[in-house]
This record gives structure tokens, C-alpha cells and sequence, in this order.
């Protein structure tokens, strides 16, 4: 079942300007997308008008079925989440749980439910031990989180994480990737990235645009193997696909270090 | 010859009770190229602030010991002085685009006409700069009007068109698209070619391998310092900091416990590919 249909979709900042050409899309319920492609190809562009922020130029996009120009940005809200790429660019609260309470509060959420949305939002995201602290107080890492949580508190059914992985160390990664395995068994999840391990660890399908156009829509497998769109907008497979493919009769979408040896150990066989 | 040096040097912010670095002695040589890695909170963007002196001169805070750059006393020199000396690319494009000017040519044009350099040789620099960071044809656009990672390219221009002699970059790649990172690895090894010191904080270990001289991990110290090969193999002593290793060297743990590999552990690509060519021979 699908939540949302993009149909022939363009949409300009400046008259003439085209930042999305013709796009076509359907996001089917239950799946972890992610949407590549090189900086200022028109991804946060394309999703910004799931929830309403941008409208399209020509075309119209549908949330579960129904128009979205004729719902506000309040009313898409219910049904997409986005997560700003920047934490600092969202959080404003003085306490965690007043920035996660913030949102669903809006949606005239109150008391004992408020109660129990921003303690679950939290233990989903791994802050509920934080949760008295100044968000200013955190680091890069769990400032992310807060931001997160503050839309999973909403229980809208699709939530979409622009760069969730963005100025974040290690331990902040595992994190992050933790998170979406755990956001995938209830929502919807759309994952705007550059990073491509977690690309090849996390997503079921992969939208590549280039230039305001999707000129991919399949699999990670598939998407790292078709070097020359790749290229064309500014990626690179992970790095040890790269290094599969850079071997004579080794498999050409290898994903992870396993993949990788499973396959060195069958050309060693023979 | 050492251009920066730092003895002794601690730092402590007003208003917070831990030393977020402490007790820094490194001597950086003019042409090097150091890579700094560490988790979030280890003091790496202090450190790198501290070079062109908004450590101690714009944040508040104690400061123990001294940082020699280029010759001249950091706590002694105003920001002004020693941004002739250092350019430092912020992490967040944000902190860096002054807002001066409406467009990105105005944008990189804005630190050359604060130096009185003459018009023709200023539109020159600015056009070869927006070549250089593939937006020559955004020149007449606002800077606002960029995407995330476009802006970061803009604002390690606007720090490049200065000549600086040391150059440092906070996590300069961390929003751009994975060839737009290459791209700017490609023009910092470029720079570090013509002699330009190059101090850059990144986690991005497949790039520091390549072409870093030498790696400092901090933990709010330096915990250690060495060549890329040995510090970004060190798979416990990485763990140990919250960082992990490539899994270029995670393929030579593996070729090394099943007996197929027992020299040094390997964290470039081109090294392992060859081993492994040799096995599947």
C-alpha cells in the first residue's frame, strides 16, 4: 500500500529554474529508502513536499491517497516526520523533554498521552536517561537523537532523516543505525545520505537523482553496480564494493566485509 | 623548520568544570600533513580553532601554556594578524559565509578586498577559486541558494582564495556527496604538494591513509601520534577512543587469522587489493 505517489512532479525555486524535473515516485509502507545523490541534486527538495514545505511547481503529490496542497503543513504533519539534517537547526526547547513534548502537544496530545508518547520517543531513541538534561548539554550524537525522538513522538507514519549520520563519530553511527532498525519495525522510513555503508547496511530500496531527476530506482545491490550513474551524480560505492569490483571475477555488488570474504574463500576453492 | 608548536598548552571553557584539552605538546613541520582524529567531544575543533587564535582571543575561557604559528605568540597576536598567516575552514558552512555579500562570487571576493587587492587580480582569483571547487557557473547566485555541501565547497574556497601558509579544515567534507569529498581531498593533497602546511580533522580514515604524514588521536589529549599505517591499524587503540578501523583492514585481520596473510595489517586500498591478487593468482 502506498502513503505516498509523486506524479510527473517539477517544482522551482526561481522561475525557470527547474531543482525538480518530471519525478515520479511511489513510497510503499513498511520500507527504508534511501535517496542519494550529489549535493544539490534535489533530494531534501523532492521531500520537503511530503510534508508540505515546498509545493510543486507542476505535478501533485498525494499522501495516502489525498492531495496534498490541500492539507496543511500541521495536517501533513501527522503523517510525515522530518528530521532536519542539523539538529541545532530544530532543537530550541530548554529540557529533552519539553523539545520531544513540543510536537505532539501541537497536535493537542495532553497530559497522561503526552506523558507516555515523550517517554516511549525516548527509550525508542536511547535517551530516556538524558531526559532531564539541556539539550544544549549533549553532544553532536544525542543531540541527533532528540531530534529524532522529538518526531517519533508524533507517530506519524513515515519518517524521513535528512543526513542522519552527518558530523557523527563512530559510536554515533552504530547508534543511528541501530535506530532505523528499530524505526523500520513501526514506521516508514525514508533516509536522505551520503553515506554509503549505511546505505548498504540499512536501506530495502535506493532512489538515486541527478539534476532534479530520479535516475535509479532498485536495490542497493543493483544501485552500486551501475558505476556510470553513479558517477554521473557524484557517488561512489562503499569501499569495499569498490574493492570487489576492482577484482578480476569477483561478484560486482558486494556489500559487506562477510559478502566480501565469502567470496575471496570461493575463488580460493577453485 | 617546526611552523606551529604547542607547549604545554591546556584549554578550559568559561562556564565548564573539565579542561577539554590538556597538556598539548606537538610540533607540526612547515609542508606537513597532519590528520586529527577523535570521537565527538575530544577536542578537536577546539584545537583547531586555537591556531588562529579564537582560542583565547573570541571564546572565553582559561588558558595554560603557549601555541607558537609561524613564528608569532597565538595569545600574543590579534586574529586579524594571524589569519594572514592561517586559514581555517569551520565545519558548518553556516559559521563560515559571512552574509557580506549577495553573491558567491561577492562571497569569495569579501577577505581579498579587506587586503586592498586591485580589482582585475581579484576577479581573476575569484574565477579560478570557482573553477577550482566546480561552481563556475553559480558565481552570480546567492551563496543561501546552495545546497548544504555546495556551501561547504564555497566556504573552503572563501579560505583558500587567502594563500593561507598553514591551512586547517575542521571535518571539511562532512556534508558533501562522496566524489565532492574526493574532490576536496584531491585539492588539499594538491596544496599540501606546492608546501602549504595542511592540519585537517576528519574521520574519514580511507583518505587520511593516502595522505597524511602523520595522525594525532585525541581524547582531550593526544592520546597518540604516529604514521597513518600504525595509528589506523590499531584496531584496539581505536576502539578504545569510540573510533573503528577501515574495512580494508578489517579484510586483513580476516585474511591474517585464516593464515593467508602475516605481515603488517593494511589500511590502503591499493595494498590490500595487491595481496589479495597474489592469493587468487
Amino acid at each position: 500500500m502506498s502513503i505516498i505517489q509523486v506524479k510527473n512532479v517539477s517544482f522551482e525555486y526561481f522561475k525557470g529554474v527547474k531543482v525538480l524535473n518530471n519525478i515520479n515516485f511511489t513510497l510503499n509502507k513498511g520500507e527504508v529508502v534511501a535517496i542519494i545523490g550529489q549535493n544539490g541534486s534535489g533530494k531534501t527538495t523532492l521531500v520537503k513536499h511530503f510534508n508540505g514545505l515546498l509545493r510543486p511547481t507542476k505535478g501533485e503529490v498525494l499522501i495516502n491517497d489525498e492531495d496534498a496542497v490541500k492539507k496543511t503543513v500541521a495536517q501533513l504533519s501527522h503523517t510525515c516526520g522530518y528530521v532536519f539534517q542539523n539538529p541545532d537547526d530544530q532543537i530550541f526547547n530548554s529540557v529533552v523533554t519539553a523539545e520531544v513534548a513540543f510536537g505532539p502537544s501541537n497536535m493537542g496530545i495532553k497530559s497522561h498521552e503526552l506523558k507516555v508518547r515523550v517517554n516511549e520517543a525516548l527509550r525508542t531513541v536511547g535517551l530516556y536517561e538524558e531526559r532531564d538534561k539541556h539539550p544544549l548539554d549533549l553532544d553532536l550524537n544525542q543531540k541527533k537523537l532528540v531530534a529524532i525522538a522529538s518526531i517519533v513522538a508524533m507517530r506519524p507514519e513515515l519518517i524521513i532523516l535528512d543526513e542522519p549520520t552527518t558530523g557523527q563519530d563512530h559510536a554515533g553511527l552504530l547508534r543511528v543505525e541501530a535506530l532505523i532498525n528499530e524505526l523500520r519495525k513501526n514506521y516508514t522510513v525514508i533516509i536522505i545520505s551520503h553515506d554509503m555503508n549505511l546505505v548498504a547496511r540499512v536501506a530495502s530500496r535506493v532512489v538515486m537523482m541527478c539534476n532534479g531527476e530520479i535516475i535509479f530506482d532498485g536495490s542497493p545491490k543493483e544501485a552500486f553496480t551501475k558505476n556510470a550513474l553513479m558517477k554521473k551524480t557524484y557517488l561512489k560505492p562503499p569501499i569495499i564494493t569498490e574493492l570487489a569490483q576492482s577484482l578480476k571475477g569477483f561478484k560486482r555488488d558486494v556489500l559487506t566485509v562477510d559478502e566480501f570474504m565469502d567470496e575471496l574463500k570461493t575463488k580460493l576453492k577453485k | 623548520m617546526d611552523i606551529v608548536t604547542f607547549k604545554d598548552f591546556s584549554w578550559r571553557y568559561a562556564g565548564y568544570r573539565g579542561w577539554t584539552l590538556s597538556n598539548i605538546n606537538l610540533s607540526i613541520k612547515k609542508g606537513e600533513f597532519i590528520g586529527i582524529i577523535g570521537k565527538i567531544g575530544s577536542g578537536r575543533t577546539t584545537f583547531c580553532s586555537s591556531m588562529l587564535g579564537l582560542i583565547p582571543h573570541f571564546y572565553p575561557g582559561l588558558m595554560e601554556g603557549e601555541i607558537i604559528v609561524d613564528g608569532v605568540n597565538v595569545e600574543k597576536t590579534s586574529i586579524s594578524e594571524l589569519s594572514t598567516r592561517v586559514g581555517l575552514a569551520f565545519q558548518s558552512p553556516a559559521n563560515q559565509l559571512t552574509g557580506a555579500g549577495t553573491t558567491i562570487e561577492e562571497e569569495l571576493a569579501f577577505g581579498l578586498q579587506n587586503l586592498g587587492i586591485p580589482y582585475k587580480e581579484m576577479h581573476k582569483k575569484v574565477r579560478d577559486m570557482l573553477k577550482l571547487i566546480g561552481l563556475e557557473h553559480f558565481g552570480k547566485r546567492s551563496p543561501f541558494e546552495l545546497s548544504g555541501g555546495q556551501q561547504q565547497k564555497v566556504a573552503i574556497a572563501s579560505v583558500l582564495i587567502m594563500n593561507p601558509k598553514i591551512l586547517v579544515l575542521d571535518e571539511p567534507t562532512s556534508q558533501l556527496d562522496p566524489l565532492g569529498t574526493e574532490q576536496v581531498f584531491d585539492m588539499v593533497k594538491k596544496l599540501s604538494k606546492k608546501g602549504i602546511t595542511i592540519i585537517m580533522s576528519t574521520n574519514n580514515i580511507n583518505y587520511l591513509s593516502k595522505f597524511a604524514d602523520r595522525i594525532v588521536l585525541f581524547d582531550n589529549k593526544i592520546v597518540k601520534v604516529d604514521t597513518p599505517d600504525k595509528i589506523l591499524t590499531d584496531v584496539e587503540l581505536l576502539r578504545e577512543h569510540a573510533l573503528t578501523h577501515s574495512d580494508i583492514t578489517e579484510v586483513s585481520i580476516r585474511l591474517k587469522k585464516m593464515g593467508l596473510y602475516n605481515k603488517e595489517l593494511l589500511v590502503d586500498f591499493d595494498d590490500l587489493k595487491k595481496v589479495i591478487e597474489g592469493l587468487i593468482k
